[in-house]
């Protein structure tokens, strides 16, 4: 395909043959991108080709590197490898602008609006127009951003704040400021995740027009029923690698489910618990927000519970809403027999419920977590001091420090080794240690083994287990469905902020996890039929 | 945003012409103008700053500076061009270390302030020198009978409205200082924004605006004096947060940071009027700025 592309270059726009003289297939192709964060590999040789008048889907589970892919052709993280050839040619872009300029648009998956500026600013930011001066046109960029916004089936002031829409609202912006512009290829990174079905339903008439103006788009959902709509090319990652590149057509929702899924499990886990004691954390009427249907959970003494889903469905608001940095709408907490009284307080949560033997490790050890700068020795007698008053002399905790370190096997030079400089894998251990040295029996535990390569990830699962085994309890958040089946003993499923299903581990399969998660989808969009 | 500090300096003018016969006499309202207007210059400058997120403590270094330039000796026409030069000079220095070495604006501009006042101590140890004639009629005198502090303010205003609210790089600043409040500082880059030129340029605005200041000043005294603007980037940081301008960046504008710089000039001009101690103007001028940003940070996004 790369050979095909380079052979035949377009002919010039203004040539006398015009654009039929050569006709060039592909708008834009990337091939065998390479790209890896802090050592982890993200994308491992990944091509894709991108043809106009076409809707190209690109699918895989979480963490399999569609955004990375898609923010690498945006400009805004360059390759490690690989190259990315524009109608033929071989291009680099060093930031978002120089993707901008040739002409790949992106409506990115976060957010990414100023809430300080109106929406006309934001859908005309970075290509203002402006009067035969050279000052900014207001007045037309107001005008203009209001028949985009006409065109989305919105009726808001393109004056109004950003800061004032609604999420939904916002999304919108976003896909306005994304597509309404001039051209040819065009990113959506889950552009639907805060829509409502009729909202969809407008999104899809413009991609259709987008479509049948020979221009490419790449779209990135996770609603099977939005792929099968619109899309033509199915393109499934997984785990940085591609698995393949179909026609719709020939796709079937099943199918294309066992295309993300499809791996072995790798031997990595340790065996799991049986006993189950009595129950540690119970949870029962929990509503996260006013909108979200109740739900209850029971962590039971030497049990590890997995929350399992898509991204952002409100595992990480659960969690979170225990330890007080997010407050839930409703439901009652106990932990070991006495009740915690929501919503936690932001300030104070963490500690109190380390006082009634609750830990939390947080997804980004380097921004939450690990005082970085400091040595080992100094994080885990953090969580051991935390406890004491704190005036107290500070105590000595050389052997507790020694032993914490040689049980998880933290490879570094000595307790004084500064943390930043280990590996990715024992600065998880330390964040780990800190709690199993305090006497924490209830542990919390986000992305358990993000940025951690595999022989640690399997030493990381044998703590957690033995720590379940001598009594504690674990609930899990994981990206990685993979690591919580064989982790855990039981899976949540959460979607839409509510657990839809539970089953035991040990007959979860990625294929059922994905399927309970993404029918659910479809039936709380049946249920909310008010919304359409 | 702006309403609020405009009302804080009718409560002040009044209180004042209802407690000190002098405020409402007609030299003391003529001598406020001259008085407000390097204020108004220098905090206008640092206001672009401000918006985008950063700070710059090399103003009043910058101020001194440009008087002691001014005091050289030399023709006017070489020494004025020189002095903005030398300004931007500055600000792309500023702008360029905290861009592409990734050094905290405070350390930075803190830094310059110091090699500012370093070399402006050699070039006068003591205040002392002439400015040129030209220098001191473009301040001291009127035209068509309007003094000329008054076209000093139209000037700063006109141009500083058209660089905020007319150009690209005005929205961009926003933009930037939207992402950066917002606590996704690459916002802006990701919309295809030369954030980093963006950057370099307001500081080196504000530097400009910081010797436009200095040039007034110096027609004031009529010399060069190495501690003239001593302090002065306190006084204009003040007057930017009492104007409502966050100092986290993205939100303000000028109207506040105008109003801002008046409140500031009558505070200091009923504390000469009531003979209030010049050591204890500074410790009340502290007192405002902590105030006022600690009521800030209450008001975080979304206004």
């Amino acid at each position: 395909m790369v050979a095909r592309a380079t052979q035949c270059l377009p002919a010039p726009w203004n040539s006398p043959e015009g654009r039929g003289a050569c006709v060039v297939k592909t708008l834009v192709e990337m091939s065998d991108i390479r790209k890896a964060f802090a050592g982890t590999a993200a994308l491992k040789g990944v091509s894709i080709a991108l043809q106009p008048g076409s809707v190209h889907a690109l699918m895989g589970e979480n963490g399999a590197g569609k955004s990375t892919l898609m923010k690498i052709l945006a400009g805004v993280h360059q390759p490690d490898g690989g190259a990315i050839l524009r109608d033929g040619r071989q291009v680099a872009f060093h930031r978002p602008k120089d993707a901008l300029e040739a002409g790949i648009s992106t409506v990115f998956q976060e957010l990414s609006l100023l809430p300080n500026l109106t929406i006309a600013e934001n859908m005309f930011l970075g290509r203002e127009p402006t009067t035969a001066f050279g000052w900014v046109d207001h007045r037309r960029m107001r005008r203009e951003a209001g028949k985009a916004l006409a065109g989305l089936g919105l009726t808001l002031d393109p004056g109004t704040l950003v800061s004032r829409l609604s999420i939904a609202e916002r999304q919108f912006v976003e896909i306005a400021h994304g597509i309404m512009t001039d051209a040819s290829v065009f990113i959506l990174d889950e552009p639907t995740a805060a829509l409502n079905a009729a909202d969809v339903e407008v999104l899809n008439r413009h991609i259709r027009r987008l479509k049948d103006e020979g221009k490419a788009v790449v779209y990135i959902s996770h609603r099977m029923d939005e792929i099968f709509a619109i899309c033509d090319t199915v393109t499934v990652l997984k785990d940085g690698e591609l698995v393949g590149t179909r026609a719709i057509a020939e796709m079937t929702p099943a199918s294309l489910i066992a295309m993300m899924v499809g791996r072995e499990l790798a031997d990595l886990f340790p065996r799991r618990g049986d006993a189950h004691g009595p129950a540690m954390l119970s949870v029962e009427d929990f509503r996260i927000t006013e909108r979200s249907r109740p739900f209850s959970l029971s962590l039971s003494r030497g049990e590890i519970v997995a929350l399992a889903g898509l991204e952002g469905q409100g595992q990480q608001r659960f969690l979170r809403s225990l330890v007080g940095q997010y407050h839930p709408f409703a439901g009652r907490v106990t932990i070991k027999g006495k009740s915690l009284p929501l919503p936690v307080s932001p300030g104070g949560g963490v500690r109190r419920l380390q006082a009634m033997g609750v830990g939390f490790v947080p997804e980004d050890r380097k921004e939450d977590g690990l005082f970085l700068g400091l040595s080992v020795a100094h994080n885990i007698a953090a969580a051991l001091h935390s406890k004491r008053s704190e005036l107290a002399l500070a105590a000595g905790y050389q052997r507790r420090i020694a032993d914490t370190m040689s049980s998880l096997a933290v490879k570094a030079s000595g307790p004084g080794a500064v943390v930043g400089t280990l590996s990715g894998g024992n600065q998880q251990k330390v964040l780990l240690g800190r709690y199993l040295a305090a006497d924490i029996d209830i542990l919390l535990v986000e992305e358990p083994t993000r940025g951690v390569d595999i022989g640690a990830k399997s030493e990381i699962y044998r703590l957690l287990r033995e720590f379940a085994r001598k009594g504690g309890a674990v609930l899990v958040l994981s990206r990685e469905t993979v690591e919580l089946i064989g982790l855990c003993d039981r899976i949540c499923v959460v979607h839409n902020d509510t657990i839809v299903k539970e089953m035991p581990a040990a007959d979860a399969t990625e294929h059922n996890i994905l399927d309970a998660a993404l029918s659910a989808n479809g039936e709380a969009n049946g249920a909310k039929g008010e919304r359409r | 945003m702006w309403i609020l500090p405009l009302l804080i300096a009718l409560a002040i003018a009044l209180w004042l012409s209802l407690k000190t016969a002098q405020f409402l006499n007609g030299e003391n309202l003529l001598n406020l103008v001259p008085q407000a207007m390097p204020l108004v210059i220098t905090a206008v400058g640092q206001m672009f700053v401000v918006l985008l997120g950063g700070l710059d403590l090399s103003v009043g270094s910058m101020i001194s500076f440009t008087t002691a330039v001014l005091a050289l000796g030399g023709p006017a026409w070489v020494l004025i061009p020189a002095v903005f030069v030398l300004a931007a000079l500055v600000g792309f220095t500023n702008g360029f270390i905290i861009t592409r070495f990734n050094v905290h604006p405070i350390i930075a501009t803190l830094s310059m302030q110091y090699i500012l006042l370093g070399i402006t101590r050699v070039l006068r140890p003591v205040s002392g020198g002439t400015v040129p004639d030209v220098v001191i009629s473009a301040v001291a005198g009127s035209f068509l009978g309007v003094p000329m502090p008054v076209f000093w303010g139209i000037f700063t205003l006109a141009v500083a409205w058209k660089l905020l609210y007319g150009s690209r790089f005005g929205l961009h600043l926003f933009a930037i200082g939207g992402g950066v409040s917002s606590g996704v500082e690459d916002a802006a880059h990701n919309f295809g924004i030369a954030d980093r030129r963006n950057i370099v340029l307001a500081y080196v605005i504000c530097a400009c605006f910081a010797a436009l200041a200095g040039i007034f000043l110096a027609g004031r005294i009529v010399s060069g004096d190495p501690n003239v603007g001593l302090l002065f980037e306190l006084d204009a940081i003040t007057a930017v947060a009492i104007g409502g301008t966050q100092l986290s960046g993205g939100i303000g504008g000028l109207h506040g940071t105008v109003i801002g710089a008046l409140v500031m000039a009558l505070l200091a001009n009923g504390m000469n009027l009531t003979n209030v101690s010049p050591f204890i103007q500074t410790t009340i001028k502290g007192a405002i700025l902590l105030l006022v940003v600690a009521l800030q940070s209450r008001k975080k996004m979304g206004l």
